[in-house]
């Protein structure tokens, strides 16, 4: 309980001059010092004047955040669909790779695919048309060509993901500017 | 009134009893008569809400706090339009970033402090891309460029013009460690308590150094007292 004049002034800065809310013996301590009166009214008024910087609300911030709010939902239920599309793309290889989908077994193609490609590539890496009729050859030969298709859709979808979701890291609110 | 049903893990400080609210700090207009059951709920259960997907919640919580963060941001960067948006990213990124909110801190301090990292930012970015303003002609003459104002005075709604602008002289001659607290307290509108928080300053320092500041406001402002 504040009861010396400098414990009291504090207080009455802290309550904007309220005596109302001052306990009863630090009211009892007011009626009797003068100057602990006077920053009471002084404090009083500074107050007052204090209640008028808050400036006007802008009721359409609400809204604009709101609609912000919804975009970064949206972004977030995307980047939720990475993982699956991500599970999915390595189901479907896993599956062609074991046979469990038309073209063949796979698995057994992959090494000898695998070791004569690079050494081709390796061979003809500064011939460009090369490295990509050689890329094309193999993925043609080794799955057919609905499973290329769906391939090819899979790794776009995730790539479109990724870029969909990478998106939530620029700036949310379009309206800010540097000034 | 789906609020009600939310329950604290943890106790709840009780408010500041003596220095939340007050005269400094009236309380805030409401835009929706459905808003009326979010005013009541505490920032903690609006929170809780707003983390279970209610959008509503969360705009209850802009609700309560654009204006006290607009008057905030404005004193820091001077131009109130400008603080709008910056409290509007606050409020922002505060949603986009609700989930890694630490309940153990309140979230009034936690949405300055992004406020506040916002618009230090800007002032950096800002400063940064300054121009001189003397300029020399083709005489070899030093020419003063007229450079237009383009802030918002952020007390450019006080009826009283004279008040305004010596208020604003009164707080820009405060030292800069009294100003901020100045700022928190009436722009604001945050208790000792919160600032003592946000500041990560004892309490008993928060008061004191706001007494100070308001016996030296107290003799600017005489003439309107």
């Amino acid at each position: 309980m504040a009861t010396s004049c400098e414990a009291i002034q504090e207080l009455l800065a802290e309550v904007f001059g309220e005596t109302e809310r001052l306990s009863d013996e630090e009211r009892r301590h007011l009626e009797l010092c003068p100057q602990c009166c006077e920053v009471a009214a002084a404090e009083g008024a500074l107050g007052l004047i204090f209640a008028k910087v808050l400036p006007p609300a802008d009721p359409a911030m609400e809204d604009r955040v709101r609609a912000a709010m919804r975009t970064l939902r949206r972004r977030r239920r995307a980047l939720a669909l990475l993982p699956v599309a991500a599970s999915l793309f390595v189901a479907l290889l896993g599956a062609v790779m074991l046979g469990g989908l038309p073209g063949g077994s796979l698995l057994a193609l992959l090494p000898v695919w695998s070791s004569q490609g690079w050494v081709s590539l390796a061979a003809s890496v500064g011939d460009w048309n090369t490295v990509l009729t050689t890329s094309v050859g193999a993925a043609t030969a080794l799955f057919s060509p609905g499973v290329l298709v769906g391939a090819v859709l899979v790794s776009l979808l995730g790539l479109g993901v990724v870029a969909v979701t990478t998106r939530r890291w620029r700036q949310v609110s379009p309206w800010r500017h540097d000034g | 009134m789906p609020w009600v049903a939310v329950r604290s893990k943890r106790s709840v400080d009780p408010p500041d009893s003596r220095t939340a609210g007050g005269r400094g700090c009236p309380g805030e207009t409401l835009y929706h008569d459905d808003a009326v059951s979010f005013e009541k709920a505490s920032d903690e259960q609006l929170v809780r809400l707003a983390l279970d997907g209610d959008e509503d919640a969360f705009t209850a919580l802009v609700r309560r706090y654009q204006r006290r963060l607009t008057a905030f941001l404005s004193q820091l960067v001077g131009d109130v339009e400008l603080a709008r948006e910056l409290s509007q990213e606050a409020f922002i990124r505060a949603w986009s970033a609700l989930e890694r909110f630490n309940p153990k801190y309140r979230f009034s301090t936690w949405l300055f402090r992004i406020g506040h990292n916002l618009g230090i930012d800007h002032l950096r970015r800002r400063k940064l891309k300054t121009v001189a303003l003397y300029r020399t002609d083709r005489e070899g003459d030093e020419v003063e460029l007229v450079v237009e104002d383009l802030t918002k005075d952020p007390l450019g709604h006080f009826e009283n013009s004279e008040l305004a602008s010596s208020l604003r002289e009164a707080i820009d001659e405060l030292r800069p460690e009294y100003r901020e607290l100045v700022m928190l307290r009436h722009f604001g509108c945050l208790s000792y308590q919160e600032i003592a928080e946000f500041k990560e300053m004892p309490l008993g320092t928060v008061k004191n150094k706001l007494f100070r500041a308001h016996t030296v406001l107290r003799k600017a402002l005489a003439t309107f007292l």
